[in-house]
């Protein structure tokens, strides 16, 4: 019995209906099985949202590579670390991941996501782009650096010499900020802040102040582990010190109530005369001032060898273990750090990339330029905050820094929370604590 | 399988699709959480640890701080009630101009959380439009830090929650109001009971059913639904200082910004817990209110 709702197909339908969809699948194959011959890198990168134009840089880069496919994906900002780290769990990394510095990544290696880059990518490379010592572990180094981010404190020019003060010798030590800060705040000029109310800018202060009495970052990660203690006024000098600035009225009156970025607007603007800043604002600020934003490091307080010394953070690029050709990562990465991508660099963003070899006669601003010449090619320090474990960094790195700035918390009182914060940590993290520990040995090198 | 047997059979065999999906949308979820609370989790899984993250919870500051600030929280409810209800009834009297305020009072609950509390956020800023209007009105003694304090921060926050989340109270006392008998309200207008007796005698005790759903509802939303408004108010930080923190953020922050997914999970089924708790008395309320209508 036929049925009616099947339609009538005949042997031979049949046969030639086959034959003529296998031709297709196999004529579709074949482009496929030719693409596999060629190399194909994914790419998830970040960075666009904090320096317009690598989107640029990428595509053109991408296109004018030859030796393998490369597929790029702009990752959202909240999931950098989370979205890479369940990829890799699941064995489905990208190729090259764009890594934060620090515990950021460092986590993902001690998880195993991250390849070392020694011996896979080329040393000179490396060493260029300054993936800096908070990319070392167990003598290996998990990132090529990206780009720089300098970190300095600026100050109004205009307004130093509205006060007196010469525009040109910004305050070196502590003594003399103060001076400088109150002769500002006599010339009825705010002298020194900006906005802390999302906390970045207590998280900046720290990467300026704690250095100041350290004599390497090995040091900072004792003070997490429990080898060291932020009750020692030692370590919680840098905090106090902030306490006397608010103490003495030389911080802005909305500095809580405002945020990061307006924070530094307000320095740009003549209203505020010292605040803290990174050097991917400061091509546009010393433009809207006329080269008036002067960049100093913070004034010396501390007796520590890695005081009054330049900060430069790094952004990089790693290769991960799910890598099917890490080889032929290591070779597109080192293709970014050619002149000719390190020119483009420069071209599609305004902004330097992390590479001593890179021609900086192409800057044309003298400010920007020096600071290429004193942060970047000079000896300088990484970020310390970027070792902070996060538990810590959200319970007392920020929280410290707002409560001092409003008036309700000393810099003893900060030491206290911040030594219960890493004792907490280490209970929350004791499987973490092993590899600080190890990871204090890499940062304990001299710089 | 006899023919009755299949036939009692059948309904359930329509709904099973649907009820898969639903076991997997949100049981295997639930499960799982349930399951990482006991687990030291890296990345996306870890050894099992017992009831080491309730204690580690438990035994936090933090913690109990941020369950604090849900407890204040909670005082936003009986003013969240009181104006809901005095500006629905002036809005069942058709006062002048009722139909324009009906819609004014109806936009903030329209609008995103985050946009609004963007808004709020710059007008309660130290040199804001809030502080400047009290300074020009020589009321600088009123003119606080309204978000830059740990002081008046929760505050702050509280007063956005009642503003905008009032307007889910004033539209569901409304339809309620709407389906009350108004010859009864008549009657006693004729019989000489003023305002306030019409609404105390008569008004109030019909509404109660829906009052204590909003309540309920309000708990709800304030114990488990305020990230959004901390997140935006507080600078992405619960701050200043941990100021505003809840018990959400809490979460947040342990999953997002501290790496511990076992922590969050331990802190999540807790916060379920209590939620769970509080939906028995949610639908006691529905049903109240259904029978009043009816």
């Amino acid at each position: 019995m036929s049925n009616p709702r099947l339609p009538n197909i005949s042997r031979r339908d049949l046969l030639r209906t086959s034959a003529v969809l296998g031709g297709a699948a196999f004529g579709g194959l074949l482009p496929s099985f030719a693409r596999a011959q060629e190399k194909t890198l994914d790419m998830w990168w970040w960075g666009e949202q904090e320096l317009p134009g690598l989107q640029k840089f990428v595509d053109s880069s991408i296109a004018a590579y030859k030796e393998a496919t490369v597929k790029s994906m702009l990752q959202d900002t909240a999931v950098v670390i989370s979205q890479f780290q369940t990829a890799a769990a699941a064995g489905k990394a990208p190729d090259i991941q764009y890594l934060w510095n620090g515990v950021y990544h460092m986590e993902s290696v001690w998880l195993g996501y991250l390849k070392g880059l020694k011996g896979l990518v080329k040393e000179e490379v490396l060493t260029a782009s300054n993936p800096t010592a908070l990319s070392r572990f167990g003598g290996d180094i998990y990132r090529v650096g990206w780009y720089p981010l300098p970190m300095f404190w600026c100050y109004n020019k205009t307004l130093f010499e509205k006060a007196g003060l010469d525009p040109e010798a910004p305050p070196a030590t502590w003594d003399a900020l103060l001076a400088a800060c109150e002769k500002l705040k006599t010339a009825g000029i705010e002298p020194l802040g900006g906005g802390i109310q999302d906390g970045y800018w207590s998280e900046w202060y720290i990467t300026h102040s704690l250095p100041q009495n350290l004599d390497s970052f090995g040091e900072a990660v004792e003070l997490f582990i429990g080898d060291k203690d932020f009750r020692d006024p030692k370590y919680h000098e840098h905090w106090t010190k902030l306490a006397e600035l608010k103490t003495r009225g030389y911080l802005n009156k909305d500095m809580s109530s405002l945020e990061l970025y307006p924070g530094i607007d307000l320095v740009v603007a003549g209203k505020l005369a010292i605040g803290q800043t990174i050097g991917t604002r400061l091509p546009a600020d010393s433009k809207a001032t006329g080269g008036k934003i002067g960049y100093m490091t913070m004034p010396v307080f501390g007796k520590g060898k890695l005081a009054g010394i330049p900060v430069v953070d790094v952004q990089g690029l790693g290769i991960s273990t799910n890598a099917e050709d890490p080889q032929a990562a290591a070779a597109f990465l080192e293709f970014l750090n050619s002149p000719e991508r390190l020119k483009a660099f420069w071209d599609a963003t305004g902004w330097l990339p992390s590479n001593t070899t890179f021609d900086a006669s192409v800057i044309a601003d003298p400010s920007v330029r020096g600071l290429w010449e004193n942060w970047g090619l000079k000896p300088n320090i990484s970020n310390v905050t970027n070792l902070v474990p996060g538990q810590f960094y959200e319970r007392a790195a920020i929280p410290t820094g707002q409560q001092i700035v409003q008036g309700s918390m000393s810099g003893e009182q900060a030491g206290e929370l911040a030594s219960n914060t890493a004792k907490e940590w280490r209970e929350f993290n004791p499987d973490m604590v092993e590899n600080y520990r190890k990871w204090a040995l890499d940062l304990s090198a001299p710089i | 399988m006899t023919a009755s047997q299949s036939q009692k059979l059948k309904p359930y065999l329509y709904v099973l699709p649907l009820v898969l999906l639903l076991a997997f949308v949100f049981g295997y979820p639930l499960v799982r959480i349930f399951e990482f609370s006991f687990k030291l989790v890296r990345g996306v899984d870890g050894p099992w640890i017992g009831l080491r993250n309730y204690e580690l919870i438990l035994s936090q500051s933090l913690f109990w701080e941020s369950v604090l600030h849900n407890i204040q929280l909670l005082l936003a409810i009986p003013a969240m009630v009181v104006i809901s209800l005095l500006i629905s009834i002036l809005l069942y009297e058709r006062i002048t101009g009722w139909k324009l305020y009906r819609i004014i009072v109806f936009v903030p609950f329209v609008l995103a959380i985050p946009i609004i509390a963007v808004v709020m956020k710059r007008m309660f800023q130290f040199s804001g439009p809030v502080n400047e209007v009290l300074r020009w009105l020589s009321l600088d003694f009123m003119a606080l830090d309204w978000i830059g304090s740990s002081d008046v921060a929760l505050w702050t926050v509280m007063i956005l929650i009642v503003w905008r989340e009032s307007a889910l109270g004033i539209i569901l006392f409304l339809a309620r109001l709407l389906s009350l008998d108004e010859s009864v309200l008549e009657a006693a207008r004729l019989d000489g009971a003023n305002w306030w007796q019409r609404v105390w005698h008569i008004i109030l005790p019909q509404m109660r059913g829906v009052i204590q759903f909003f309540v309920v509802v309000s708990v709800i939303t304030i114990l488990a639904a305020v990230f959004s408004y901390v997140y935006v108010m507080g600078g992405g930080r619960g701050g200043p200082g941990t100021a505003t923190m809840v018990i959400e953020f809490y979460i947040f922050n342990a999953l997002i910004r501290a790496s511990l997914p076992g922590i969050a999970s331990a802190a999540s089924v807790l916060l379920f817990l209590v939620s769970v708790l509080l939906i028995f008395p949610m639908f006691r309320a529905r049903r109240r209110v259904r029978e009043e209508e009816a």
